[in-house]
Order: structure tokens, then sequence, then C-alpha cells
């Protein structure tokens, strides 16, 4: 026991490394939500300029550490979120893990290549090959110390430590006392809440970014005397650090540190102390990978349980009408092609290219059943390969014919297979990704270092199998017969698909409970996934190392199976005939590009890894972007060609479609514009036609809204043709719409003309193709309540994400104090003054009450204001919003607007699930908004009690205002019709 | 069955029924080489095609591309001394495999299928997956036997032998014999033996317990107990173990049979922790790693076990090989023993293929390596087809000392022992 402190102490200098990692891991999840494969590349790239400062330029130390750490890192992070992160965040969370798995090695490639370019061109840079002992932040070789109690460290261990105390001195003030912390933290706790309280969520990603980078660059300079240059070094110390984000949930940052700092000592005492594993063979190398498992199965909140269905949506299918000849011809011809090409026109060289690749491709479709039917990453996929080629091979070796080894090898993957799904029955998404990861690097260490399994390096002879007549060593032979497998295969999962089983499967992807409740095992639903699925890549496997003629343990390992993910969800995963092309692909390409491109061995892996900037457009991978790039070019263009004969062409002509906007464009939008810009010119046409139109010219030059500011006169006064649903027209009108109604402009309830605080004119929305609302015109006024009464299903949430920028409109106007800001995302929709509460409580549950109160209220007078009228909250001020009980959190949400009024309140259902009492509460609130001012938009089910604070009334049916008028003239009827839809029109 | 299935299916049965024919019609297997009467690949009347697939760019910051260099050498001086048997050699240059096993065996079949070479050489990475199908299409390989490929099979020679001990095979002695003339001679030296954490790690272990053993070693410590993947920040936990092995006290000699960073971390808290003893390993037998400080320190003293001859020596051969190595690079390089695998590798293709005379062909040429034997090079004194079982059981020691590898037991060739 006597060497506890020591193994303690030198501890502690991975755990700095292994803290500084996983902080910014969580920075950055924070910041975007995508977990960073690449962190450990980022610092291993940190690390390479370090060496090339200090060796090659001759950089004094200090100077060197704080270009990388200040300048050049930070500056990786902000050019990485620009290109990619910040689109990738709206992606779903498959294509989030790729990319940054692509980045994981790009960036290395991208290292070595500049390197490489540098020294061509005559830069004094040095080799980053085969250097070790580097000199790192301190004196080159480390002085070193024997402190009492033979504790030894060097001067490295000790910058090491001042640098992690230093830094988490800094983070603790930035995050805790800083606006920019107190930020970071709203994100992390609910990302579109920020948006809508109008902090820019593309400002904190850069900064959380920068940060994450500036860590990571910290970490990379701190390490190069321990690691040197080995991108695969660094790689597998981000794996380790992972674990200790996982213990903070991803989310926390004191906890990610600490569990840092306590992983690097738990290792160290491992491997002191843990003698009793000597006779397990990799144990202790395992060590860091069985701490990672173990964290994240007992660790992690249980939470969505099947994949990440919620962020996944399928696309839609545009080849949904065809027929089947239309739908599978053009594979039939391309497989029946690819089978005669092997007689015809390759040559042996190209035929074992494309056997290799077809052998390859049912390893790939083993992607299709766990990630693209389950919606599970899996990254152990290579286990179940290297797992059956052994068995199979050792079973070879014993004498069984091919047959029946490559079955007994099948079903050892399938029961490999099994066993990974343990994990996915409690975890999901990236934690499952992880926990798959560390299964891979176990295998690899501890499981495929068994002797009589592995036969050393020599591996084992996995002869091409004779069946009678047909000699598969052949490797044309051997191509067709993949084939044959490779099309059985590809049917089958299709057919799986259809199967009752393949329906079950997607229930549960999509909702495990409703599933359970169906009566659909979720547990053997997703055991039958991960079987399936690693039988699959098992078989192709056997097949694989049968056209090598040879297996060892060491030809598929973990990063291998992250490689293969990547290229099979960049192709795009929903479809077994993708996994063929994806293989195919990454068969041929690397002889093609050499043949054809480029010798230097860094621009292929860089390409490579640039595929994952290209998910971040194409999420669903590029052979799924054909059919839907050219449904939305058939779509563009029937919309295009219906107004444009109809609308009179407006002067100037849009700016460029393929300029994506900077907030607003969700995930559609990006895709939309892309997809449209190769279509030729756009039509000029009226704003509202097309959805790309609207949104054109919403974004707008500054002469169409002075325009619009002129149309509109500032008290109000009836505007010609516009079919507007406002509180006159519609008493106009009874139960139609304003578009009956042409400039009639009776005088006001209250007797008194009011600006127009926000105004929605002929606004059309919906989520990906459908609509939801059509033609809705409204206004609200300032100090006037409007209530929107409506069904379920009406519409009502959606129209509060219109007003508020959350969703964009596909045609139509929003106008803020008679300003077109149709093209404004939530940012500067909040900006501009207005406020949605959204449905639920507006309130970030995991910061306090009082930094709640800052959020909206930075200065403290004004906070203590809220405390003096709200004693309730003043009591509670430490407290995290998300304890606090449902009414609290509601006057938390309102209290601070009470000192700052914003222009427009739109609040979403603001009464649900409170108490009478409390409801009373809250309206009481909402009065004093409209005494000060605020126009307020309330959305509610309830009618009742909302008619007591409302001074208009408007109703909602089927997309459309239905009826809109003074409180008044509310009849029960009315209400009814409204509610039943019966008035629609 | 929906129609498209059905339409799948047919396709198959046609495709299959096609392959079956030409399959069974053909019947000579591979579809390459083989046709009667026509050249032998790779072998013109005046040139001889040669390439090399050599790991040059790797995610562990660990490269052997100056391989290529060392057979570039050798073979732009086979070409000045006009070629092999009237043929000059064609080298198309080292393919980089990257370390990675499925770019290995495109290399492989790249250089066989498209580029039709007649023998690989050189051929060094940590992977060997292209070793079957080199086997298959008859193509005389050479490179560093570090592999167990380079053990058994016909076609394939390590340069200096096959450096991997088979059950039933011998094990080089070069190691222990020289240490112990380090050690002074006698008997009953102490020696600690350490590797990573794998089922490579634990085999080195049992090989050298064993030939430490035959030697007069008492073998201390030998534990395969390093972590193979990151490096440890702390050896603290090694270096206890170590230093306490010979019965509380530290033993003799300490030997690592792992790679550069390891040995760096090891000898450095070794020394911190005061052991004195000598230090030795196989792998550090690099000039290049001299430029960094505290590479230096750390390897300060240690005796790296070499299986060549050292830089250092005055042989008149290795003046020619650095001669070679210059005019091959253009100018002074520092050398390390990735050109020395690439050099020698070609020597001993050439050196065969002299022998194989002017009707080369892969069968002339395995009947001449059947019975090649010379003695006297660079790595001592070669014969096959005894190196595809064993190493050829040379080597040398030499110390750094002061910035200066210096040579510590001078080449020589010990004889082997059965190894169990």
């Amino acid at each position: 026991m006597a060497d506890l402190p020591v193994f303690v102490l030198s501890g502690l200098v991975s755990g700095a490394l292994y803290a500084l990692l996983a902080t910014g891991l969580v920075l950055s999840y924070s910041a975007s939500g995508l977990f960073n494969f690449a962190h450990g590349a980022t610092a291993y790239l940190c690390a390479l300029a370090f060496h090339e400062l200090r060796s090659g330029l001759g950089w004094p130390p200090v100077p060197a550490a704080l270009a990388v750490v200040l300048v050049l890192a930070p500056g990786l992070g902000w050019a990485l979120d620009r290109l990619m992160f910040r689109r990738l965040a709206r992606v779903g969370e498959t294509a989030q893990i790729v990319a940054t798995i692509g980045l994981l090695v790009a960036l290395p490639a991208a290292g070595l290549w500049a390197v490489e370019l540098l020294a061509g061109l005559g830069a004094p840079v040095v080799p980053a090959e085969n250097v070790f002992g580097l000199p790192g932040a301190g004196p080159s070789p480390a002085v070193s110390w024997r402190l009492p109690g033979g504790v030894g460290i060097d001067s490295d261990q000790l910058i090491t430590w001042v640098a992690t105390a230093v830094v988490a001195v800094a983070l603790w003030v930035l995050m805790r006392h800083t606006r920019l912390g107190l930020q970071l933290r709203a994100a992390v706790d609910d990302r579109a809440l920020t948006e809508l309280r109008g902090i820019s969520a593309d400002r904190l990603s850069s900064a959380a970014w920068m940060l994450a980078s500036g860590l990571a660059g910290l970490a990379g300079v701190l390490a190069t005397p321990l690691l040197g240059l080995s991108a695969h070094d660094f790689t597998l110390f981000l794996f380790v650090s992972a674990t200790a984000a996982a213990l903070g949930r991803f989310v926390s940052v004191p906890v990610a540190f600490a569990a840092g700092l306590g992983l690097g000592v738990l290792q160290n005492l491992v491997a002191g102390y843990a003698s009793f594993a000597e006779r397990i063979t990799g144990f202790r190398t395992a060590v860091p990978f069985l701490i990672l498992f173990a964290g994240l199965l007992v660790l992690t909140r249980r939470q969505r349980t099947a994949g990440t269905a919620a962020a996944d949506a399928p696309p839609a299918d545009h080849l949904a009408g065809l027929p089947a000849v239309r739908r599978q011809g053009p594979w039939v011809v391309g497989a029946v092609l690819l089978g005669a090409a092997f007689y015809t026109v390759t040559t042996p060289f190209w035929s074992g290219v494309l056997a290799q690749g077809l052998a390859l491709a049912l390893v790939f479709m083993s992607f299709t059943v766990v990630t693209g039917l389950g919606a599970m990453v899996s990254l152990a996929q290579a286990t179940f390969v290297t797992g059956a080629a052994l068995v199979a091979g050792l079973l070879m070796g014993r004498g069984w014919p091919f047959v029946a080894a490559a079955a007994v090898g099948t079903c050892a993957a399938a029961l490999l297979g099994a066993l990974a799904a343990l994990p996915a029955l409690r975890l999901g998404g990236r934690s499952l990704a992880l926990a798959t990861l560390a299964m891979a690097f176990l295998a690899d260490q501890v499981l495929f270092q068994i002797g009589p399994l592995r036969n050393g390096d020599l591996g084992w002879a996995v002869p091409r199998p004779v069946l009678g007549p047909l000699d598969l060593s052949d490797d044309r032979a051997f191509g067709v017969a993949m084939l044959l497998l490779t099309v059985v295969a590809a049917a089958g999962l299709s057919a799986l698909r259809r199967s009752p089983a393949g329906r079950a499967m997607l229930a549960v992807r999509s909702a495990p409970a409703a599933a359970q409740a169906s009566g659909v095992s979720v547990v053997r639903t997703k055991l039958l996934l991960f079987t399936v699925s690693a039988g699959l890549a098992g078989f192709g496997g056997v097949m694989y190392a049968s056209f090598n003629t040879r297996i060892t343990a060491t030809d598929f390992t973990a990063m291998t199976g992250l490689i293969w993910l990547a290229v099979v969800v960049a192709a795009g995963v929903r479809r077994p005939q993708y996994a063929v092309v994806a293989a195919l692909v990454f068969a041929a390409a690397p002889p093609l590009i050499t043949r054809y491109a480029t010798d230097s061995p860094h621009l292929p892996v860089l390409l490579f890894g640039l595929a994952g900037l290209a998910l971040a457009n194409d999420p669903d991978g590029y052979c799924a972007a054909v059919p839907q790039r050219r449904a939305a070019r058939r779509r563009a263009r029937a919309a295009h060609a219906a107004p444009a004969a109809a609308a009179p062409p407006e002067p100037g002509p849009p700016a460029s479609a393929a300029t994506p906007e900077p907030a607003g464009g969700g995930r559609d939008g990006v895709r939309e514009t892309g997809a449209a810009d190769p279509d030729g010119p756009p039509v000029p046409e009226a704003g509202r036609a097309s959805p790309d139109g609207g949104r054109e010219s919403g974004a707008g030059t500054d002469g169409a809204s002075a325009a619009e500011a002129v149309r509109e006169p500032v008290h109000g006064a009836p505007e010609p043709g516009a079919g507007r649903a406002s509180p006159d027209g519609g008493r106009e009108s009874g139960a139609g719409v304003g578009a009956n109604r042409a400039g009639a402009a009776p005088e006001e309830p209250t007797g008194e003309r009011r600006r127009s605080a926000l105004e929605l004119d002929g606004v059309w929305a919906g989520y990906d193709g459908g609509s939801v609302l059509r033609g809705v015109d409204l206004v609200v006024r300032s100090g006037q309540i409007l209530a929107l009464l409506g069904p379920n299903g009406a519409g009502k949430s959606t129209l509060c994400r219109v007003a508020a920028g959350a969703l964009a409109a596909d045609r139509g106007r929003v106008r803020l104090a008679g300003r077109d800001r149709t093209g404004d995302g939530p940012v500067a929709r909040a900006r501009g003054g207005v406020l949605l509460a959204p449905e639920g409580r507006g309130v970030f549950p995991g910061l306090g009450v009082a930094e709640n109160l800052a959020l909206h209220l930075p200065r403290p007078a004004d906070r203590e204001a809220v405390y003096e009228r709200f004693p309730r909250l003043a009591e509670r001020r430490d407290v995290p919003a998300g304890s606090l009980s449902g009414g609290e959190q509601q006057l938390l949400a309102l209290a601070p607007l009470l000192h700052r009024p914003p222009a427009v309140l739109v609040a979403d259902e603001p009464s649900l699930g409170l108490a009478p009492r409390i409801v009373e509460e809250v309206y009481g609130l909402l009065r004093e908004l409209r005494a000060a001012g605020t126009a307020l938009l309330l959305v509610e089910e309830r009618a009742a009690e909302i008619l007591g604070v409302a001074d208009t009334v408007a109703y909602l049916a089927d997309g459309r205002v239905a009826w809109c008028g003074p409180r008044s003239e509310v009849e029960e009827d009315r209400l009814t019709e409204a509610y039943l839809g019966v008035a629609a029109r | 069955m929906s129609r498209s299935i059905r339409a799948l299916a047919a396709a198959a049965a046609a495709l299959f029924l096609v392959s079956a024919c030409n399959s069974a019609a053909d019947g000579t297997g591979n579809g390459k080489g083989a046709e009667p009467g026509a050249a032998v690949r790779g072998v013109t009347a005046d040139a001889i095609r040669v390439g090399g697939i050599v790991s040059m760019t790797t995610a562990s910051g660990y490269s052997k591309k100056d391989t290529d260099l060392g057979a570039r050498a050798r073979y732009l001086r086979a070409n000045a001394e006009g070629g092999v048997n009237g043929r000059k050699i064609e080298y198309l240059g080292a393919e980089d495999d990257g370390q990675d096993p499925g770019r290995n065996m495109a290399a492989a079949r790249k250089l066989v299928q498209q580029d039709k070479v007649f023998a690989v050489a050189p051929m060094s990475s940590v992977t060997f997956s292209g070793s079957a199908f080199l086997e298959q299409s008859k193509v005389p390989t050479f490179g560093w036997g570090t592999l167990p490929s380079f053990c058994g099979p016909e076609y394939l020679y390590g340069f200096n032998g096959c450096l991997v001990p088979m059950p039933g095979g011998t094990l080089n002695q070069t190691w222990p014999e020289g240490l112990l003339k380090v050690l002074g001679g006698g008997k009953g030296k102490t020696v600690a033996l350490i590797a990573n954490d794998s089922d490579a790690g634990k085999f080195g272990i049992r090989t050298f317990s064993q030939g430490f053993s035959t030697a007069g070693f008492k073998v201390t410590y030998a534990k395969p107990s390093v972590p193979a993947t990151a490096v440890p920040s702390d050896w603290s936990a090694y270096t206890k173990d170590i230093l306490r092995s010979n019965g509380g006290k530290a033993p003799d000699a300490v030997v690592s049979v792992m790679q550069t960073p390891n040995n760096i971390g090891l000898f450095t808290a070794l020394k911190r922790s005061g052991y004195t003893g000598v230090l030795s390993d196989p792998t550090d037998y690099d000039p290049g790693l001299l430029a960094q400080e505290a590479t230096r320190k750390a390897l300060d003293g240690v005796h790296v076990l070499l299986q060549f001859q050292p830089f250092e020596s005055d042989d008149p051969q290795m003046a020619r090989f650095k001669a070679d190595i210059r005019k091959a690079a253009g100018k002074d390089v520092p050398l390390n023993m990735h050109m020395m695998t690439g050099y020698m590798s070609a020597d001993l293709f050439l050196a065969i293929a002299q022998k194989a005379g002017r009707g080369l062909t892969p069968e002339s040429f395995q009947a001449a390596a059947r019975t090649f034997s010379d003695t006297g090079t660079l790595v001592g004194d070669r014969s096959e087809p005894k190196g595809q079982r064993e190493s050829f059981g040379c080597g040398a020691l030499v110390q750094l000392r002061g910035g200066r590898y210096e040579v510590s037991v001078p080449f020589a060739c010990h004889p082997p022992v059965p190894f169990k």
C-alpha cells in the first residue's frame, strides 16, 4: 500500500489529459448536440502543429504552445463549426456520428499532407514520422525531482497539473460567472428555448467549439511528450475520455472533469494492483474500455431506448408510387451487367477488386439491418466479422468442410451479436455507439488475444470453397458467387423489412413504449436485429476471409468497423442496395484514385473524411440523395410552373437560392435550397408563390421591406386587397374568412386604433411537404390579448412557431410592427421583440431560478425587483427551475417579462396543467403585460377561462382562421362550430 | 414472393449458370499467368520488373518508408553493374499499405495483376495479408521476416531469415549471448523481460525466457504486462515489480521487447528509480531517434540488438552500402534499419536471381533458391530454404553512449538452440 500515493499522483497525469479532453467533448456536445469522435484527432493536429513550430521552425516552447492553444486550435474549432458542425446539429444522430468519424481520419491526413506540401515548398518543417520523446511545453529532457516517500515527478507532469488546474478554475469562472457561460449552460439545457430567447445558438456554437478545440489543443501540447505523434494513440485516448464525458452525461462540465481525473487514477491503480488478471492476456490493455463499457451501462440515464428515432426521421419515399419494375429495375440491370462484366470486360485485377467489394457488401448490409432498420449505431461490426472468420478458419484447420465451418462461424457471430444487443436494451444513440465501440475494443484486446482462437500472428487459412463443378478459386467465379449471395441477401432483407418482424422493428425503432403496448417485445426485437445483423456480418466476414484465403486476428479491428460505418452511412443505410454501392465504391475508389488522380496517400483519406461534410447536406446518404433531389427538382418545377403564370413578376430577381440562410432554414430548408439550385434560373415571382420564393424575398432586400412599410401606414389603416382576418374584418363577414372582405374598416372594439404588433399575412407552413397552416391571416395589436382557439391538430402550435420564427413560413408574410420579418429566424425574431413561451414551461430546468432570471434581466437590480414582487421566487433563487412546481415555473417564465415587456408575447397554452387558482394568477400577469403595451397571442384549448381575459378571439380550424372577432361577439354555437371544424370554409 | 424478388432470383440463376459453365470450362483457376507459350510475368529480354510493399504513412506515426530507398539503392548498383544475367531491374517503387491489412492485400494484387511484377522486394509492414495471394501467384517476395508469413511458404523469404520462432524450430541466441558478454560472462546473471499485454507480447516473453534461460541467465521477471494500445503515462507499477524481482533486489539486466515509445518511458522510469544495470531492447537502433534530446537521454547506455552489421562497422560492404544509399538519396541522409531491410531484401533477391541464370521463371528461381547459400554478407551467412524456417542466427549489440552508437558486441553468428 506504500505505493498508493505514487500511483494516485502519477495517475493524475493521464487523468488531467482525460479531463481536458472530456471537458471539450461536453462543451462541444452542449453547443451543437453532437459527440465529436474527431476530438482526439483535433488534439493530434495541434500536437503536430506544436511539433512543427517547436522543432521545425525553432520557436521557443511557451510561445509555440500559446500559439497552438490560443490561436490555432480555436481557429480550427471555429472553422469546423462554420463549415460543418453547425449544419450537422440539424441532422439525425447517425449522420452526426458518421460525419465526425470521417473527420477523425481526415484531420490527421490533412495535417500530414500540409507538412508534405510545406516541405515541398521548402519550408523548414521536420518529418512527423518515427519521432519519439518529443519536447513538451517545458524543458527537454524533462527535469525530474524526487519527493520524500519515493515519489518522483518531472517537469512535464508538473506542467500538466498546473495547466489543468488553471483551466479548471478558468472554466469554473467562465461557466458560473460570465454571461457567455450562463448562455452556454442554457443551451445545454434547452437549445431551442435559447434561440427563442434571442440568444444565437450559432454564436454559442462557435464559442463552444472554439473553447473545446482550445482544450483539445492544450491536451495535445501537454500529451506530446507522452504520446508522441500517433494519431491512433490520440484517438484511443479520446475514447477513454469519452467515459468521463459519459459519466458527466455529456452535459456536466465539472462531473466530466472530475471523472477524467478519477479515471486516470483508477487506471493506474488497476495497472498496479490487478495482478489477479495476469492470466488473462490483454486485460490490462483493456482496462479503459472495461471502464467505458461499465460506465455507460451503469450510469447513463435511461433515455429513448431504441436508437434515435426522433432525430432520424426517414425521408419521404419518392418512388413509393412506382411499380416494382421501375423501383427494382435499375438494380437488377446493374447486377446483371456486373455479373456479365466479370466474364467480358474486366481484367483479373478489376475482377478481384469487384469480387472483394461484393464480399464486403455482405458485411456492409449488416449495417442496413442494425442502423438502417433498427436505428441503432453499432461500431462492433468488425468484431463479428473477425469472430466468424476466426471460428470458421479454426474449424477448417481441423478439416471441416467450408459450408459447415462458415455456418458455425456465422452462428458464432450471431451469438456475439446477441451479446452486443444487451447494452442496446438500455442505451441508445451515442451511448450505444460508444458501448459497442468499447465492446469492439474489448474483443480486439481480450477475446481475439486468446491463443487457440487466434493462432498467433499467422491466423488461419480459409481456402476458397469448391462446390461440385464450381471452383471459386477463380476470382471471376468467386465474384459471381458473391453477386448471387448479395442479391439473395438484399432480397431477403427487403422481405424482412416487409414481414411482421420487420414491422415490429420499425415500431420499436420509432416508439418502443407504444410498440410494447401493442404486444411487440422490445427485447426480442432488438435481439433479433443484432443477431441477424451480426450473423450477416459474420457470414460476409467468412466470405471476405475466403477471398483473402486467410484470416488473422488483426485484419479487421475496431477502427476498421468505424470506417466501415462511415462508408456505408455516407452512401445510405436505409436500403441494402445502397450498402452494395458503398462496398463497391470502397473497394474500387482507392485504385481508381491512385491511377487517375493523385499519388499522395493523404488525399484519398482526406476526401473520404470530407464525405462527412456531404452528410450535413444529405443526411440520408448520396444514394438516397439521387431520388430525393430529383423529386425535389420535380416539385420545385411544378411549384414554379403554376404560379409563375398567374403572378406578375417581381422587380429584381431573388437572391441566390444556393445560399443557405444564416439561421432560419431548418434541415428541410437547407436541403431544398440546395436541391433547387442546379435546376436553372429561379422564376421571378410574387413572394407567396412557392416555398423557395417566399423565403427568399422574405430574407429580402431592404427595398422590399421598405415597400412593405410604406404599404402599411403606421396606424394600421385598412389595406387594399390584403385578405386578412382582423377583428374588424371578422365581424363583417361573420363566419367567413377575411378574404370576403375588402377594405371595409369599421371601428375598433375599443374605439381606438392600435398599432399592429404582429401580423401574419396569408401564411402557409408545415412539415416535410405537408401543410398545416394554409393561408392564415391574423393581426395582433399592441396592448391587446388575442386568444387563438381551436381543436387539436388545428395548427395552433405551428402558428406559434411560425410567429416566433422557429418554423419558416412556406408562403406568406410575417410582419413585426409593420416591418417584414418573414425571413428572420427565431433569434432575429426574438431580438425584434417576439417572445414565445412554448407549450409546457418556458424555463431552463437545469438552471437555477436566479440564472433563469438573469438570462432575461442581466442587471441585478431588475432581478431584485422581481424578487420583491414575487417573494416565492426569492425564497428559491438557488433552486433549479426544474424542481419548481408547474405554477412557479410559469411565474418564473413570465415574471421577468414584466420588467422588460416584449413587443409581442406568444404563449402556447400557458394554463396547461395548472390548478385553477394558479391559472388565475398567470392570467393576471398576462393582463399586466397587456397594460404595459405588449401584444399577446394566447393559444388555448380551454376556451372558458381565456375568454375572460381576451380582447379578441380567433378560431383556427383546418389550418385557417375560421372566425375572428371581439370577445363580445363570441357565441356558443360559433365556438362549437369552430371546434368541430364545421365552419372551416 | 413479390415480383421484384422473382426478377432478382431469375437474374441470379442466369448468372449462376454462366459462372458454373465458365469455371467448369476454364478450370485452371485464378485466370492469371500460365498461358502456354506466353512470356514469364515481369521478365522480358532485357528487364525484370520488381515491386515493393512498405508501410509508409500510418496512423501510429511509425513509418518504414526508408525501406524503399534502401531497395532502390541496391537496384541502382545492380543496374550499374550490368544487371542480372543481362537483364536490368525495373524497380517500380514501393506501394504504401498504410499498415492496413486491406491495403496490403490490394497492393499485392495490384503489383501482380496490374503491374505484372516478377517479384516483390522489399515487403516490410506490420501486416502481410497479401502473403497468401503472392504465394499462390508464385511471386518470390523478400522482406523483413518479423511476420510468421515469412516462415514456411515457398515463395516468401526474410532478408535475414524467418524471425518468428516456430515450435519445433530454433531460437536465435544472439541477444542472450551478446548480453552475457556485456555482463562479463559467468553463471547466474539475472534478467527481467517485459513485453506488451497481447498475444504477441506473450509469445515474445515465452521465446526469450527460453532463450535467456538456455544461455544461463536466471529470469527473475517475465511478464507481458504493459498495455498494448496507449503508452502508459506512469511506469511506477512496472518498475516497482522489476526492481524487486531478484529477491527484493534489481536484476542485472532489463530487456524490453517493446516499441520505442514504451522503451523511452520504461528506461526513463528505471533510471529515475536509480537502476544502474544493463538495459536492452531490439528496436531502437535508429540514428534518427538521436535528434530529440529527451530520447537521447532516455536511451543513453541502452544496448540495442540488431540482426545485421552495425553501421558503425568498418566492413567494406558497409562502406559500399553507405555509398549506395547516398547515391540513391542524392545527399547524405541519416541511416536507419529500414534502409538496411530494403537493401538486403533486394540483395537476397538479386543473389538468387543471379544463380537462377538467364532462363528466369518462378520455377527456375525457386530451384536456385533451394540450394542457395553464401557467406559474409551484411546479415551474415545466408542459406535457403533454411532461412524460411529460422533466422540466419547472426547479430550484434550496439550501445548508445553520449549521443553516439558504439558497437558493444561485434557482429557474429551464434548456433541456434531448439525451441520447445
